[in-house]
């Protein structure tokens, strides 16, 4: 009889069924159309790099409060890309060939408005977009949002001045082999140098050059380079440097000025932990708080993710908290990005495809999303 | 419900009818001796030695800890139809490339490599591989592998990567 009791539920379920289909059918559906709740701080944009598959990388909107996905964005081949000064509108530039994996180039700059998440305009770009994995400078606004910049690399290097508002390219800028298009102040380029320069190019109000600055060099290529990755603060960028230095530059003035530089490490952790990943660190503005991935490892190892997330106070360049991440199950974190209220949250993408949301004051973890996208490579908030 | 109690009970003794404990037994220990075998017979021992293949060991092209391949990031061509100096067929090697140095332990000696990317085709997909002995930032792009170097193709998609010895290092 014992088995009797353990088949018989399994051959009852006819029964169930003919059960329920005597209970009231469901409602017709009306088919519709999802529409974006009212933009949150807590919101992210995941740029899926999509390493096994190129052609077609795309950006995810995630919701760092409730743990979903709210939409996306596609970003087609080698995608750069950058949110507006309000938020408002992410700019992704990409390239598409003509018949899907071959065929004729197109470079194009494609905006979204982030209200409805569809495309509403593109800039047709030339040819020489820099077909480089991404970073904040890659393609960039200005503050007031009325140019946006796009680098090129043919591989000369030099970027394209665009009127996002017109939907037109106003010129190009030769940039004598420095990289990136970095906004610097008004309307105001720089770019990293080789030799460890930052060139500064003032623009006027058409996107013509007025002039141009070279820095005295703030970093050494060959001992310690700076990651190109660099965090926006409120009043410049910080660069961090393979070995941990970190470079404050001041963008508030009439050129950049540059801090002395500080360390993350102790004299004698130097070349043991290190900073390493896609996304090397975030800043909270407001709070003065820098968040950065930190591993054990030696030369070679800088694009290794972090085993802790150590956090810093930039006013007294102090370490405030060290949050150990395999205590979570998480593997290492490769791109890290922090919400910018006063309730922050710390989004954490690790290298195995994973988002954790942190908690930005006390480390506690709140989630962690499973295979958030294939290769999340970059992490953007307004 | 009744009936279907009785509708089990009475399959629940035809079944235990129609077999013993001991032919359980049989059947098990059959099962058991077998797997104790298997291991002795050819076949196995054929598989296993597959399954070794399977795996590249550190001195083989198609392993990421191959020694050409210290400062490369992206798929390795010698999985995807070329070799770690050839191109798969229908792809095109780009002309221009990054360099690493990277040392042979065979021989001892420190050889500059070149990091050409084979153009064309979508992405391999297989044997990604990412390393970076030397590998500096795209300000330095002659040692940088972030970079498509697909750029200067007529055709700029990238398919896999590949390591090309140009000459023994000079101290």
């Amino acid at each position: 009889m014992r088995s009797a009791r353990l088949l018989c539920p399994a051959l009852s379920w006819p029964l169930l069924a003919a059960h329920a289909l005597a209970a009231p059918p469901l409602p017709a559906e009306h088919l519709t159309m999802e529409r974006l709740p009212p933009r949150s701080p807590h919101w992210v944009y995941v740029y899926d790099y999509v390493f096994d598959n190129e052609i077609d990388a795309r950006v995810y909107l995630f919701d760092g409060d409730r743990y979903r996905r709210l939409g996306q964005i596609g970003a087609g081949f080698y995608a750069s890309l950058n949110l507006s000064p309000d938020g408002g509108t992410t700019a992704v530039a990409s390239t598409y060939f003509a018949r899907g994996s071959r065929g004729a180039r197109t470079d194009v700059v494609e905006f979204t408005d982030n209200t409805t998440l569809t495309v509403t305009h593109e800039i047709l770009l030339p040819s020489k977009r820099a077909l480089s994995v991404s970073s904040l400078f890659n393609l960039a606004y200005s503050p007031d949002g009325h140019f946006l910049y796009a680098a090129y690399m043919t591989p000369a290097a030099s970027f394209g001045v665009l009127d996002p508002a017109a939907g037109t390219v106003l010129g190009e800028i030769d940039t004598a082999g420095c990289v990136e298009v970095i906004p610097s102040g008004h309307y105001r380029v720089s770019s990293l140098c080789e030799s460890g320069r930052l060139l500064t190019v003032t623009l006027d109000a058409q996107g013509h050059e007025l002039g141009r600055a070279m820095s005295e060099p703030f970093f050494d290529a060959d001992q310690d380079p700076v990651f190109v990755q660099g965090i926006p603060t409120s009043r410049g960028n910080v660069f961090l440097s393979f070995l941990g230095e970190v470079h404050e530059i001041d963008f508030s003035g009439a050129q950049p000025t540059f801090t002395a530089p500080w360390s993350l490490v102790s004299a004698a952790g130097k070349g043991h932990w290190r900073p390493g990943g896609n996304q090397v660190g975030a800043i909270h503005r407001e709070l003065g708080r820098l968040y950065v991935p930190m591993h054990e490892g030696g030369e070679g190892t800088h694009k290794d993710g972090g085993t802790e997330i150590w956090v810093y106070d930039l006013a007294s360049h102090q370490r405030v908290a060290r949050w150990p991440l395999k205590v979570h199950g998480l593997s290492r974190v490769t791109a890290l990005q922090v919400s910018q209220d006063a309730a922050p949250i710390l989004f954490a993408a690790t290298e195995t495809s994973d988002l954790a949301v942190f908690d930005a004051l006390t480390g506690q973890l709140r989630h962690t999303t499973k295979h958030v996208a294939q290769s999340p490579w970059m992490l953007l908030n307004p | 419900m009744r009936k279907l109690d009785q509708l089990c009970e009475r399959s629940a003794r035809s079944l235990a009818q129609r077999t013993s404990r001991r032919s359980l037994l049989a059947s098990l220990g059959q099962l058991l001796t077998g797997a104790a075998l298997l291991p002795l017979l050819p076949m196995d021992r054929a598989g296993r030695a597959q399954a070794a293949e399977a795996k590249p060991r550190a001195d083989s092209p198609e392993d990421c800890q191959y020694w050409k391949y210290c400062a490369i990031d992206g798929f390795l061509c010698s999985c995807c139809g070329g070799t770690s100096a050839s191109c798969p067929p229908g792809t095109a090697p780009s002309p221009i490339s990054w360099i690493g140095t990277c040392h042979n332990a065979a021989d001892g000696r420190d050889y500059i490599v070149s990091y050409n990317d084979c153009c064309g085709k979508s992405t391999c997909g297989t044997c990604d591989c990412v390393r970076n002995e030397g590998e500096k930032p795209i300000y330095r792009p002659s040692r940088n592998n972030d970079l498509n170097w697909c750029m200067a193709n007529a055709d700029v998609n990238y398919h896999c990567t590949v390591s090309v010895i140009l000459g023994v290092a000079e101290k």
